[in-house]
């Protein structure tokens, strides 16, 4: 449900606004907003506040990059009781200090990673010439080329000795070797003095030289390829001497970097709600919404602080509309992970139905009627429990986690309906009967189960729809309406067919005449139009029984091919490999295929999307809390 | 003939509009997807809107399911 909210309007004297502020951010429990009345004048940021919020952005700026190049930004953080200026000044110079450290460290990683990269660039080159290049010193008038072809580059070559014999005559040796990685290695030998016109020719036809670099030392590879490898060996010293530092510098400084992230995050937020501040000269006026359950707290709080010098008033609920609200939403323990799911859409409205607790019904069993198997909830139920376990309260990971328990639960019921331990196992095994029907052979029944099933699943939107716009009587009438005629189509069908008995034809008929000019007064001319997207919405439930039918039939496939590979133990891994195919896709399609339903079939007709989140003004912390209330008179470690 | 021209028509209810959502579903694919790598936060939208044209070979395949039984 989305909780009642109150708006309160707290006044004060000028002088007392940013200590009035400092308790509010304490309590975390106004959601702050622009005052509106008119007489009054915004707060603006001073000059000295304007220069003090750009050096603060800027350090903050500078504690994110060295906490996430240490990697220490997750961790608990020792808040201290009160901030100074001073304390801001110190964290902001060591925030810069370790960035910078921590920026040459990871220069210096690139540097050695480029580095060893070369090294085995030559390395190979090195390999492919050995022989040849020994005796490079034995070639005193003589100037070598190390040059690396592309992977396939194979008619390069011939067009290089083409050239160059065009240009220096027969002046030149040319040796190609391909090398492990796909690349050629070529060593060009010419004399001394040809070399320039060597040189732009490689550069004019943009061949990759690989020149000897000189902190290797001299113009021989012989030479150099040495005091290379003796540096291979050295790189993986200094990077571990590198990621020492990094642990070390992690541990000396992450706690005070975490601590100052917060302290950091605390002031900006204390300088951006002054603006939202309405102003006389004497007095200060602040607006904003808290759950009308805690309001007792902020009395309290602001009474315990200031007394009678700060007075806090409801704003009548005639006086601001709906739309202005912050929305938190709060459900049972148990129906709160499928918040996640509701999650996925922008939300709902202050005013408006959440329909977190519907889906919570809804989502399991839509999808446990369309996997149906023992066997495959059970795999699932363990799955959960592994992802249980390895996550932690409050992520997304272990919301999921509890999402897939009722999920399980559902498939294992619907299972036991339809008689299905991995298809059709449990029948030849354990001789497991179906207590509702088969889903392989009941096509019709299983169709108009999901077919009901989507008639009351809409239908349901629809009441839901008259109740969420219970302030607006036309509209309300119209979407019962609306409901009213879905009920009647649906009776006069089923009356048409003999499933009703043939007397509710004639009376569903003519009040379905009665009723039509009457939602066309209500909802207009698009309302006719709408009342057949809503009968299709529920013919669009169907996919709850096509995509059950293609799950069973996946699962009997997998099962035959044990008696038609000849032999057991391939047909057992064949069917093992199916089986496992089948439940990855029954776990992806009726997820998306429940979520349609409710997006689209479901919410379409009552959801009223575009709420504001309510975001008291508090302290910072790393993961903030997206929707629930949380009253807290401590400041708050992040 | 009657079961040919029944198979026949059931495999075309469920046939035509599976090729119909296939190219649907090839146009929505890529245009969602570029949209996504600009803003992660369509997700949702790609869902369903991927999802949508699923709509047509679930009806083409409950077309089929009703032929199917009739004849039977």
């Amino acid at each position: 449900m989305i909780i009642e909210m109150a708006k309160l309007r707290i006044l004060g004297p000028r002088e007392r606004l940013e200590d009035v502020l400092r308790v509010l951010q304490d309590l975390s429990l106004v959601h702050l907003s622009s005052p509106e009345a008119a007489p009054l004048a915004r707060v603006e940021l001073t000059p000295a506040q304007d220069r003090e919020r750009r050096h603060l952005a800027s350090a903050l700026d500078d504690v994110e990059r060295a906490l996430s190049a240490l990697g220490v930004a997750e961790g608990s953080a020792p808040v201290a009781a009160s901030v100074t200026r001073a304390d801001l000044a110190r964290w902001a110079r060591l925030a810069s200090r370790v960035r910078r450290e921590t920026e040459r460290l990871a220069a210096r990683t690139t540097a050695l990673e480029e580095e060893r990269a070369l090294i085995m660039k030559y390395q190979q080159f090195f390999s492919a010439f050995r022989a040849l290049l020994e005796s490079e010193t034995r070639w005193p008038n003589a100037t070598t080329y190390h040059v690396l072809l592309r992977g396939g580059d194979t008619a390069t070559i011939p067009q290089l000795r083409v050239t160059l014999s065009a240009a220096i005559g027969e002046e030149f040796q040319l040796f190609s070797q391909p090398l492990a990685s796909g690349e050629t290695a070529v060593l060009i030998v010419v004399s001394a003095q040809v070399a320039g016109r060597v040189e732009r020719l490689l550069a004019e036809a943009r061949v990759q030289e690989i020149p000897v670099p000189e902190v290797y030392g001299g113009k021989s590879l012989t030479d150099a390829i040495p005091r290379m490898l003796a540096r291979l060996g050295d790189i993986p010293r200094e990077r571990e001497e590198i990621r020492t530092r990094l642990r070390a510098l992690g541990r000396e400084h992450g706690a005070a970097l975490r601590s100052a992230r917060a302290a950091l995050n605390d002031r900006l937020r204390a300088l951006g709600a002054l603006p939202l501040t309405g102003v006389t000269t004497r007095a200060f006026v602040l607006e904003g919404w808290v759950p009308a359950g805690s309001r007792h707290l902020l009395d309290a709080g602001l009474g315990a602080a200031f007394g009678e010098d700060v007075v806090v008033s409801e704003v009548s609920r005639e006086e601001w509309e709906s739309e202005q609200a912050p929305v938190v939403l709060s459900n049972p323990r148990l129906l709160r992970p499928f918040e996640t799911l509701v999650g996925l859409m922008p939300l709902p409205r202050y005013g408006s139905i959440d329909p977190t607790p519907f889906v919570a019904v809804f989502f399991p069993a839509f999808f446990g009627l369309m996997v149906g198997d023992v066997g495959y909830g059970l795999v699932l139920a363990a799955l959960g429990l592994v992802l249980h376990a390895r996550s932690r309260p409050g992520t997304t990971l272990r919301n999921v986690a509890e999402i897939i328990g009722p999920c399980a639960l559902f498939s294992i019921i619907a299972g036991v309906l339809f008689g299905e331990l991995f298809g059709d196992l449990g029948r030849r095994w354990f001789g497991m009967r179906p207590l509702l029907f088969d889903r392989a052979d009941a096509l019709l029944p299983f169709l108009l189960l999901a077919v009901a099933i989507g008639a009351v699943h809409v239908l349901l939107g629809l009441v839901l729809g008259v109740v969420s716009a219970r302030r607006h009587p036309r509209q309300a009438m119209g979407r019962g309406v609306s409901a009213l005629m879905v009920v009647l189509v649906i009776v006069g069908l089923l009356a048409a067919v003999d499933v009703l008995p043939r007397a509710f034809f004639t009376p569903a008929a003519l009040a379905l005449l009665i009723a039509f000019p009457v939602l066309i007064v209500l909802e207009g001319l698009v309302a006719p139009i709408e009342l057949l997207a809503t009968l299709g919405n529920i013919l669009s439930y169907a996919r709850i029984m096509a995509l059950g039918v293609a799950s069973v039939m996946l699962a009997v496939v997998a099962n035959r091919m044990v008696g038609a590979m000849g032999s057991v133990v391939v047909g057992v891994v064949f069917a093992l490999l199916f089986h496992l195919v089948n439940f990855a896709i029954a776990m992806f399609s009726p997820t998306i295929h429940a979520l349609r339903l409710h997006y689209v079939e479901f919410f379409g007709k009552f959801f009223s999307p575009g709420g504001v989140r309510y975001q008291p003004f508090g302290h910072w912390t790393r993961v903030p809390d997206r929707s629930r209330p949380a009253p807290r008179n401590s400041r708050q470690a992040a | 003939m009657n079961i040919v021209l029944t198979a026949l028509a059931a495999a075309l209810a469920v046939g035509v509009p599976a090729l119909a959502t296939a190219w649907a579903q090839s146009r929505i694919g890529p245009a969602i997807s570029a949209s996504m790598a600009e803003k992660p936060e369509l997700s949702t939208t790609a869902i369903l809107l991927v999802a949508i044209p699923e709509t047509m070979v679930i009806l083409g395949f409950v077309v089929a399911v009703v032929i199917l039984v009739r004849a039977a």
